[in-house]
């Protein structure tokens, strides 16, 4: 069965690995130390930090960046099709100096378009934003959006304004423009609606309260409406939720659709003809979970699989999804999901 | 096809809603700022609210965020328990676009009369 894998994430071994592709005086600021780059707010609880433990190079040490040893544990094992490359460095998570933040985020495309996206054609690009300054950020949208391999944009969840407000419109604009895919992921500064509580286990089971708002308020302030071509994917948002959100915002409509008359369907139709899910973390269903979860859905064009390697909380392809379900429900989840979302064909053998 | 004598037409005004009684049933007449009669069910078909009690407006729509416009004035009734919009011409939900339905009745005015056909 083909393999779509939506959210894999690439990464550098550091800070200073973008020097060579930062613009001055920018690059003069890494160059000398006067940033190092982000540090979560929280200690990993997991074994392997933020990633699997095995993820390792040769002589023992935690491995952060390197293709070769992605292929090997990732790509050639579970013969993939394709890897939708999200990253995990999101600029947006820089709260002042939009200007580095822009960037930092052209230098890191580059970097990865020429240590990660050239050496396997498998690999699907996303263009890292800064979207605290939204007309940089469609700016960069332009510029990296006829790299072959680009087939979407990373919208990383912070803490403050939520993506429906007008001041996001011009990346939004931009996407669209160029037909690329708009992909939610939280970051280490996502928060639930009483922050992050006390504890790491708490701030992640409450990353999918985070993906809710957006959703929210995406549809609500019109951005489904004022871009109809453009479509969105939550990754490690969590999807089980969403049937309780269609039904909640059917009813928030059906009752107060003259706040927000711009909004021209029920919000589920929006759901349901815009927005996917990336299946990790799966949540360990069963079989008969699952069947119900996707009738309760309305549709079986939702899921989009992604393992999240390297990171700790990994599905695996052949374990996370039941073998159990209808092979044509699978090949929806492994392959045709994903492949209509990016609008790609089957890779040549 | 049966023609019941509801009330007479001066009665019925714009901006408000006239109940009437036929039979056990509750029918609420309104005029729109054509001059037409309309006759619709006083009950919700969301969750049986008496609809005498909503609110008689305009239909809000927009193309842009955080703007505002009404049109359509006198003609979109709102439930008084939950808000749901009905154009009172089609019976059709606004939010829903026809998939919960206010029941209509046919008008007919003769002599300054009002006659609801069933």
């Amino acid at each position: 069965m083909l393999l779509l894998d939506a959210d894999v994430h690439e990464s550098f071994s550091g800070i200073r690995d973008l020097i060579p592709y930062l613009a001055e005086p920018y690059r003069e600021w890494i160059a000398r130390g006067a940033w190092r780059g982000f540090s979560q707010p929280f200690a990993y609880t997991s074994p392997g930090s933020g990633n699997r433990a095995d993820v390792r190079n040769a002589d023992g040490s935690a491995s952060v960046s390197d293709y070769g040893l992605m292929r090997d544990q990732l790509l050639k094992p579970y013969n993939h099709s394709y890897a939708v490359l999200t990253g995990y460095f999101y600029p947006t998570m820089l709260k002042l100096q939009y200007g580095l933040g822009s960037a930092l985020a052209a230098a890191y495309n580059d970097y990865v378009a020429e240590h990660w996206l050239a050496k396997d054609k498998r690999f699907i690009g996303s263009i890292q934003i800064n979207a605290r300054d939204p007309e940089g950020a469609a700016r960069e949208i332009d510029r990296m959006a006829a790299h072959p391999q680009i087939k979407q944009v990373m919208l990383p969840v912070v803490d403050d304004i939520a993506y429906g407000h007008p001041q996001y419109r011009p990346i939004f604009a931009a996407a669209e423009r160029h037909g690329l895919v708009i992909a939610l992921h939280h970051t280490i500064l996502a928060v639930g609606p009483f922050g992050m509580g006390l504890h790491y286990i708490e701030r992640h089971a409450l990353l999918p309260t985070s993906m809710m708002a957006e959703v929210i308020s995406l549809i609500l302030n019109g951005v489904f409406d004022g871009y109809p071509s453009l479509r969105f994917i939550i990754l490690e948002g969590g999807f089980s939720w969403l049937p309780h959100l269609m039904w909640r915002m059917d009813r928030e409509y059906r009752q107060g659709r003259v706040e927000v008359p711009w909004v021209k369907k029920l919000p589920s139709q929006h759901m349901r003809e815009r927005l996917r899910f990336s299946t990790q973390p799966a949540e360990d269903l069963s079989g008969d979970q699952w069947m119900k979860l996707i009738d309760l859905m309305g549709s079986d064009e939702y899921l989009v699989f992604s393992t999240d390697y390297p990171h700790f909380d990994f599905d695996d392809p052949e374990m996370s999804i039941p073998r159990s379900l209808p092979d044509d429900l699978k090949e929806k989840i492994f392959w045709k999901n994903g492949a209509a979302l990016y609008n790609l064909t089957a890779p040549a053998q | 096809m049966t023609r019941h004598l509801v009330c007479r037409a001066d009665q019925v005004v714009g901006n408000a809603v006239l109940p009437v009684m036929l039979g056990r049933g509750k029918i609420l007449l309104t005029r729109l700022p054509s001059g037409e009669i309309k006759a619709i069910a006083s009950r919700c078909p969301h969750q049986g609210a008496d609809l005498q009690h909503g609110c008689l407006t305009g239909h809000v729509h927009s193309d842009e965020p955080n703007v505002l416009l009404i049109d359509r004035p006198g003609q979109i009734l709102r439930c008084p328990w939950h808000g749901f919009e009905f154009d009172v011409c089609s019976g059709e939900s606004v939010a829903d676009h026809g998939k919960l339905r206010l029941r209509g009745f046919d008008v007919e005015i003769e002599n300054g009369d009002v006659f609801i056909v069933m």
